[in-house]
């Protein structure tokens, strides 16, 4: 796979609920169209909530990584 | 506001009266005795914080829409027109309210502002003038419930990434799952939230306890109740009542979230299972002697602070007191009578709010703040996530030097094999 360019990296790890999704959908709006936020946390919720973030949204995860107890989810702005 | 939004929000308003709404609405003789029951204006002294200030706004549109002539008409204010500049009074009502009910423990005539409160919210809602942020959130979990399979396998791989640190804190035997999911049959559904933190020492109690339990794949906390919203907080709802179904489980149990614990007790209807909370689950194994804790394990004084939608407003007051006198030797009460406790002034969707709410939040629980010091405690224990974000808040704000734990976490810590 094409290697992802990062436009925005967001420390989310050990954060309370909801702040890992509020923090990522305020986050995506100081980026532009067509970029990408690097989103670190560590919280397994992560996993279902930002794709159902991101449908509701209207934007894209691209690629999630999980390994050392951090996930790593590159989510694009689609609008 | 044109005629049809006006009359569509009528409709919404309608919807809410039932018949203890009506009494809630007809029954305020305005004697004041709630006024210092707010922490809100006990801690600002603004009068727009009173709680028969806050219902006075939606029971005067009442008036005018619902309850012209009554007899009881004369009682309940000027009638006010439901406007643009109504709906920013009734925003600034319902969100600076913790729906705590601390007023209504005082009120003789019971009068529940969060309720009333809740009429406001559904109004705001029908406006799209509700806070986009809680709306968003719960959007987002109705989805979840819609797309389960596509988030299914990353989410079971991140869930077998803690199970070393399950297993740090409670060893299981050889071939036993530290934190099994989807297991039909199992005798207990436990709901947590999305942090490693709400599964983790739940994890390792369930296994010390010898549960046969199972982890639900949703989150339990219910932004559509935050919100304001019935039909949303019913479809967030019925995605682990139908889960806790289809595994047949007997018992759901719901973590350390005040919200989510009260909608699913009151709310879920009858089902083939009962609801608990992580606390009074906890209080069980310890009275069965299905867990054991050291009581050495915590030195410092500790004091408890009750979650009001788990405490005053659902019942669970002795369990965490017992779980207490299991764990320290120095538990300090923050107040005579636990009805009366304080709220944190978190609730009410004003933490999920985040940054926006922060400086309203610090400065309307200064009484919140003085009730703990007074303790002289150096640990404040909870059983709600929300409160400890708020207490945390107001721990660095205030400079309090307390060390905020989850009453679960202290629990999982003291744990003896
Ligand atoms: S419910 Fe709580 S926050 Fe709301 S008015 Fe009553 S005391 Fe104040
Ligand atoms: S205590 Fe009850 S009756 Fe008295 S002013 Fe407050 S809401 Fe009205």
């Amino acid at each position: 796979m094409e290697e992802i360019k990062v436009d925005k990296v967001m420390d989310l790890k050990g954060l309370p609920c909801p702040m890992p999704v509020v923090k990522v959908s305020k986050g995506i709006k100081e980026v532009q169209v067509g970029q990408v936020i690097e989103a670190i946390t560590t919280d397994p919720g992560a996993l279902a909530d930002f794709p159902a973030w991101a449908r509701t949204s209207g934007n894209e995860i691209l690629k999630t990584d999980q390994g050392d107890g951090v996930i790593k989810i590159y989510i694009k702005r689609d609008k | 506001m044109d005629t049809q939004t006006r009359e569509d929000l009528l409709k919404l308003f309608q919807s809410k009266l039932n018949q203890a709404m009506r009494l809630y609405l007809e029954t305020c003789s305005r004697c004041g005795t709630c006024t210092e029951a707010c922490h809100v204006y006990a801690s600002t002294g603004q009068v727009k914080h009173i709680a028969a200030y806050r219902h006075e706004i939606v029971r005067r549109i009442y008036k005018k829409y619902f309850k012209g002539q009554g007899k009881l008409a004369s009682a309940l204010g000027e009638p006010k027109e439901l406007t643009e500049l109504a709906l920013e009074e009734l925003y600034e009502a319902a969100y600076s309210c913790t729906g705590c009910r601390r007023c209504m423990v005082y009120c003789p005539h019971g009068i529940d502002t969060q309720m009333l409160m809740s009429i406001a919210k559904l109004l705001l809602v029908g406006a799209n003038e509700e806070p986009e942020i809680l709306s968003m959130l719960a959007d987002s979990s109705i989805e979840k419930g819609k797309s389960l399979d596509l988030f299914k396998e990353g989410f079971l791989t991140a869930i077998k990434n803690l199970e070393s640190q399950v297993v740090e804190k409670w060893q299981v035997e050889a071939g036993q799952n530290p934190i099994p999911m989807d297991q039909e049959g199992a005798d207990l559904l436990y709901v947590a939230l999305a942090g490693a933190h709400s599964i983790i020492p739940a994890a390792a109690i369930f296994n010390a306890a010898g549960e046969n339990w199972t982890l639900s794949f949703f989150e339990a906390v219910n932004f559509g109740a935050f919100v304001g919203d019935p039909s949303r907080t019913k479809l967030i709802l019925d995605r682990i009542i139908n889960e806790a179904v289809r595994l047949k489980v007997k018992e759901v149990c719901i973590c350390e979230c005040g919200t989510a614990f009260r909608v699913m007790k009151q709310l879920s209807g009858k089902q083939p299972f009962k609801v608990s909370s992580i606390t009074e689950v906890h209080a069980r194994y310890l009275r069965e002697g299905r867990i054991r804790l050291d009581k050495e394990k915590f030195k410092d004084p500790v004091t408890y602070h009750d979650p009001c939608q788990i405490a005053r407003n659902a019942g669970v007051i002795d369990e965490p007191r017992y779980i207490l006198q299991n764990l320290t030797h120095d538990f300090r009460e923050m107040t005579d009578d636990v009805r009366y406790n304080w709220c944190c002034g978190g609730g009410g969707g004003l933490v999920a709010l985040g940054e926006d709410t922060l400086d309203f939040r610090m400065k309307s629980a200064k009484v919140k703040v003085d009730q703990v010091q007074k303790t002289g405690a150096k640990i404040l224990a909870t059983a709600c996530e929300n409160c400890h974000t708020q207490l945390s808040n107001l721990n660095d704000h205030y400079q309090m030097g307390m060390n905020v734990q989850f009453l679960s976490s202290m629990i999982a810590e003291a744990l003896v094999q």
